[in-house]
């Protein structure tokens, strides 16, 4: 009767592992894609094994809010935000590939060394005395957080900086979750229209900049200085 | 001293008879994918049939290397062959060498071949060869990654023991480490088996061919040779995989009743795994060859991934 918390816990974190290496997966793969739609697509599919991790820590921890934010990053993260990008990639007809600064095999292995020194700054987080979920999830969070920013750093045009943002984000809410098992709800009900928000703002000034400049090549707001 | 002469003649026989018929498998998979009627499966058998019967042509000014390729290159996929787990745990030659003695087999294979591509002085031949190289030089350490990933976890770089490991551990293949190595092993097979994404096996016609660029002097009984060598390293690589990773149904010995089940088992991962390289191939393009060295990357990336969560998992 007293192993049975602990197996469940193990399985638990086993989830959670293999979860949170699959989003590890995606955001690699992000960066090698060259297809805006299937880079949003790809997203979206990290934000659904996001989802999934949310909601196991809900149910092995016993922490039923966590259930809330799962659903939202379903409804927000993977229908809302992905649609309304696809519809903007539609709308500005892009058929152009990616054109990263750095070369993609280069990024690829830049972002694998990031992983590395994500896992470098997790270790010092981790206590091997205090059983918990996914000790490696924070690692997995740094990672995809700095993975996001050089990928910002590596973009050129404007709509795929946001889906960089927007996947370093997903970082800041894996942290958040694997740390704390769940912020209080108003905080991460606040988080999630925040997300919605941006999105929805960046894809207008996205749409303007492209607009104006007949280019969403960012380099070229420069022109604003005058 | 008896069974291990069964054991090695019944791999002999499985490696020689099943490697055309993976091939012609997947190729009548994919032509009804396509809804095409395509050849039928025996259709590999029939074809090596006929080329040993023909004539051959040799170049003038082809050397001995010419001459001795195909050979080089059948014997050495055969003796890699021998050497992994494919019904049983316990290898028929596992006693020779572990893995790295697997790779490097096939890589002398590799080595040879590129070698009678250049013989020849033909400009396709050359072109193949660099190609080859260049592919196979990309691949290489991303695959021995991946391989010292599951070695890791084994104890041991013997196919042996590190099939006889992974038979031991429920549900070892969903832990992230041998999830990466997975990824990265299965990438650098479709690199190294000249399938889709990187190469086409289908065609000579095509001014991207790899594979077949190298090969396309020789005529009867050598090309035949090549082809069924180059049928048996994929399957070998197939094996190694399946059995490396998902080793359900292997066999602790050879004998009795378990050898037909561990036959059963490996006909039906094998057939598994042909229908997952299906549908990569039906619903990919070709990718331009300067973007193989991307794919390439990935593979190489998951593979240190792979290595590195070994120790922080």
């Amino acid at each position: 009767m007293l192993m049975k918390p602990f197996l469940d816990m193990q399985l638990g974190d086993r989830i959670v592992t293999l979860m949170a290496a699959l989003v590890l997966v995606l955001q690699i793969a992000m960066v090698a894609q060259r297809w805006i739609v299937i880079h949003i697509r790809i997203f979206a599919a990290q934000s659904f094994f996001l989802a999934v991790i949310a909601a196991t820590i809900a149910w092995f921890n016993h922490a039923p809010h966590l259930y809330v934010a799962a659903a939202l990053t379903v409804v927000v993260k993977v229908i809302l935000v992905p649609l309304l990008f696809e519809r903007l990639v539609v709308r500005m007809e892009i058929h152009e590939e990616i054109e990263p600064i750095v070369n993609a095999p280069l990024s690829v292995l830049i972002s694998g060394g990031l992983t590395l020194v994500g896992y470098v700054v997790a270790e010092s987080f981790y206590r091997p005395d205090e059983p918990g979920l996914g000790h490696n999830a924070l690692a997995v969070a740094i990672s995809l957080f700095l993975i996001g920013f050089f990928t910002m750093i590596n973009r050129r045009k404007a709509l795929t900086q946001v889906l960089a943002l927007l996947s370093l984000e997903n970082g800041l809410f894996l942290a958040a979750i694997s740390l704390t098992y769940g912020m209080p709800l108003i905080v991460e009900l606040g988080v999630f229209f925040d997300v919605l928000v941006a999105a929805m703002v960046l894809g207008i000034l996205v749409y303007r900049i492209r607009e104006t400049f007949e280019s969403m090549d960012v380099s070229r707001l420069r022109r604003l200085r005058g | 001293m008896i069974e291990r002469l069964i054991e090695n003649a019944t791999q002999l026989f499985l490696l020689l008879a099943l490697a055309p018929l993976v091939t012609g498998v997947i190729r009548t998979l994919k032509a009804r994918l396509q809804t095409r009627r395509g050849p039928g499966i025996l259709q590999p058998y029939r074809d090596l049939n006929k080329l040993f019967r023909k004539g051959m042509v040799v170049p003038d000014t082809a050397s001995w290397i010419f001459a001795a390729t195909p050979w080089v290159v059948f014997f050495s996929t055969i003796l890699a062959g021998l050497m992994i787990p494919m019904v049983a745990a316990k290898a028929p030659l596992g006693l020779f060498g572990g893995v790295l003695a697997v790779i490097y087999l096939l890589g002398l294979g590799r080595f040879f071949l590129a070698l009678s591509g250049l013989d020849t002085g033909s400009s396709f031949g050359g072109l193949g060869s660099s190609r080859e190289m260049t592919i196979s030089a990309l691949a290489e350490p991303a695959m021995m990654l991946a391989i010292f990933t599951v070695a890791i976890g084994a104890g041991s770089t013997g196919l042996t023991e590190i099939a006889g490991a992974a038979i031991g551990q429920n549900w070892r293949f969903l832990a992230p480490a041998q999830m990466f190595a997975f990824a990265a092993l299965a990438l650098v097979l479709i690199a190294e088996t000249g399938r889709i994404p990187v190469d086409n096996p289908d065609t000579h016609l095509e001014l991207t061919m790899i594979h077949e660029a190298m090969i396309l002097e020789y005529s009867g009984p050598c090309l035949a040779l090549v082809e069924w060598a180059a049928s048996i390293k994929q399957l070998v690589l197939m094996t190694l995989l399946i059995n490396c990773f998902w080793p359900f149904g292997l066999q602790p010995t050879w004998f009795g009743f378990g050898a037909a089940v561990g036959i059963g088992w490996l006909l039906a991962k094998l057939l598994l795994l042909s229908c997952a390289i299906v549908l990569l191939e039906t619903v990919n393009a070709k990718m331009r060859l300067f973007r193989v060295p991307e794919l390439l990357a990935v593979a190489f990336t998951l593979g240190s991934l792979a290595l590195i969560s070994t120790f922080l998992f």
